[in-house]
């Protein structure tokens, strides 16, 4: 049961050792604080969207198993969306088109698929659970690397002496594939072993 | 003769300066994963580079003559997503019925681009830069053209790096994230371009 | 066939009870929104003028309204209006209060998603400082010869505060001769 709850954090995490939802987690590393929002606001929809169509999963056709699952986890996103923009404005605005993008984050629509469409409800809501702290977990680490040397700072507080001259390309698109694949390789590297 | 310069300012800006995959970050699950092969990137994309001018088109008229008079703009997301996997399920049937050779040059890449999320993202970008219908359009038929060109480009990188000899552990995907993380920094050179 | 329209349905009625739960959380939070934003922008508009206690639109710009501040004696101590520019990667706003002679009291950037780290150092206290105390001619970026000192690696953003303000000032320019003559009468 445990297993099921942890495996999402190290062993098969979505990001490093699976490569899945790469968009956001690029696009929204750039800081912190972005991260783990977009982390906690596709976990929410990874428990929600798993939980419901472990539910549903025998009242749907075979054929039709792609699109129905589609429909829930769009509009959990939907709600995701509306509920940040009403309560978290500024957070709402910085994460911008990649909340709406959480639909096509291979991460949900592939745990929908292989685990919550052939498990039980409590089952799906800790592999949900689980997998989405692991993208929480990548995102961050991330994030961190980012931001401290792209901008010497840790969730917008000064880390590094100011003196420190910032290495922008960090922050930029560039930065974030440089890190991804140092990453990447380090996770590899440790598997060897 | 504005027109068309018009036409060209979107094209470099879609293309080069915003290019979908090294700069918006969208669709590099594709970008990553269909770029090993020259033959299946240039498949995939023109396959994109469809489908997103379709989607363009489709969901800007969907939002402007269904979702805003109806005061349904909060469905906007399942309306695009729905649309979209429709018309990839369409557009294989038409392809399959009047272009078979085509259909096999592109069919297996087809179902992959509904997740793609630079097809779902050209058309909330469209809506939400308050694009016209033309202009919609030609962002998505320039912006599909973008992202084909850096999948083409990659490919043609990592068939070379197949041969290469490099450490073990940075074989494959995390060697094609730091080859495109050069790639993003070269676009970047033209970012500084204000057209 | 039946097989078909069972599909249908079943799809039908998962679409109808999502979009019913969507239109209901909708229903709770776009009010929430739209409150959240007029105070946010009551705010704003406070915090570049806080002479004014009243403020009258005297026309639009950018369709958003343009105001008149005037103290608690409704006499005129400025204007208000909401600057707005396509920047490196998104609109930046800003509010702007002005004083009587156009010359800038105070701006504040309400929205923007700029590069973090680059443009998005544009929130910063310290570069919104600088455009205090400036008027019509000095609104310039020093690498085009002007006061105006831009950020480390981010000259469009800063170009584009700079163009927006101006832009602003110009509207403001043509807007204001009709309220100068009202005000005037008043006064008679």
């Amino acid at each position: 049961m445990i297993k099921e709850f942890t495996k999402g954090f190290i062993k098969e995490n979505p990001v490093f050792v699976m490569a899945l939802g790469l968009c956001p987690t690029l696009a929204v590393s750039s800081s912190v604080m972005n991260a783990i929002g977009m982390g906690l606001a596709a976990t929410f929809v990874l428990v929600c969207s798993n939980i419901m169509i472990s539910l549903i999963k025998n009242f749907v056709p075979n054929k039709i198993h792609i699109p129905a699952y589609i429909v829930v986890i769009a509009s959990f996103v939907t709600i995701v969306d509306m509920v940040m923009e009403a309560y978290v404005p500024a957070l709402h605005k910085s994460l911008g088109l990649f909340i709406p993008l959480i639909v096509v984050n291979c991460i949900i629509l592939g745990r929908a698929e292989a685990f919550a469409g052939k498990n039980n409800v409590f089952k799906s809501m800790l592999d949900g659970l689980g997998m989405g702290l692991g993208f929480t977990l990548a995102l961050s680490v991330i994030a961190t690397i980012r931001e401290i040397l792209g901008a010497g700072q840790f969730l917008g507080m000064q880390v590094l002496p100011t003196s420190y001259k910032p290495m922008l390309v960090a922050i930029l698109a560039p930065g974030a594939f440089i890190v991804m694949g140092l990453l990447m390789g380090a996770m590899k590297l440790k598997k060897k072993k | 003769m504005e027109f068309i310069g018009k036409i060209f300012v979107m094209a470099i800006a879609a293309i080069f300066v915003q290019n979908f995959v090294l700069m918006r970050f969208l669709g590099l699950c594709p970008y990553i994963g269909v770029s090993k092969k020259l033959d299946s990137a240039i498949g995939m994309g023109m396959a994109v580079i469809f489908v997103m001018t379709m989607a363009s088109t489709f969901t800007w008229l969907i939002q402007s003559y269904l979702l805003i008079p109806l005061k349904l703009e909060f469905l906007q997301t399942i309306a695009f997503i729905l649309t979209i996997a429709s018309l990839v399920q369409l557009v294989e049937m038409i392809i399959q019925k009047l272009a078979p050779a085509l259909y096999k040059a592109l069919g297996v890449y087809l179902p992959l681009i509904t997740t793609n999320c630079a097809v779902l993202g050209v058309a909330i970008l469209n809506i939400n830069e308050n694009y016209s219908f033309i202009e919609a359009i030609l962002n998505g038929l320039f912006g599909g053209v973008g992202f084909t060109l850096v999948l083409i480009l990659m490919a043609g990188i990592r068939e070379k790096l197949e041969k290469a000899e490099l450490p073990r552990a940075m074989k494959g995907m995390p060697i094609a994230m730091i080859v495109a993380g050069s790639m993003a920094l070269a676009f970047l050179g033209f970012s500084g371009l204000k057209l | 066939m039946s097989y078909f329209l069972k599909l249908g349905f079943v799809l039908l009625v998962i679409t109808v009870i999502a979009s019913g739960i969507l239109a209901y959380v909708n229903s709770l939070t776009e009010p929430i929104i739209l409150e959240n934003q007029r105070k946010a922008k009551a705010e704003a508009r406070l915090e570049v003028l806080p002479e004014a206690a009243t403020f009258d639109s005297i026309g639009t710009f950018n369709a958003e309204n343009v105001f008149a501040g005037k103290d608690a004696d409704g006499n005129l101590v400025g204007y208000v209006f909401l600057a707005s520019l396509y920047g490196y990667s998104s609109d930046v706003k800003s509010m702007v209060g002005v004083n009587k002679d156009l010359i800038v009291n105070k701006i504040k950037v309400i929205s923007q998603t700029e590069t973090p780290g680059l443009g998005a150092n544009c929130i910063k206290p310290e570069f919104q400082a600088q455009f205090s105390d400036k008027g019509l001619g000095e609104m310039k970026v020093n690498k085009d010869g002007g006061p105006i000192i831009s950020i480390t690696g981010a000259t469009i953003t800063t170009r584009t505060i700079t163009n927006s303000i101006k832009n602003g000032l110009l509207e403001l320019e043509k807007l204001i001769p009709a309220e100068a003559e009202t005000s005037e009468e008043v006064t008679k």
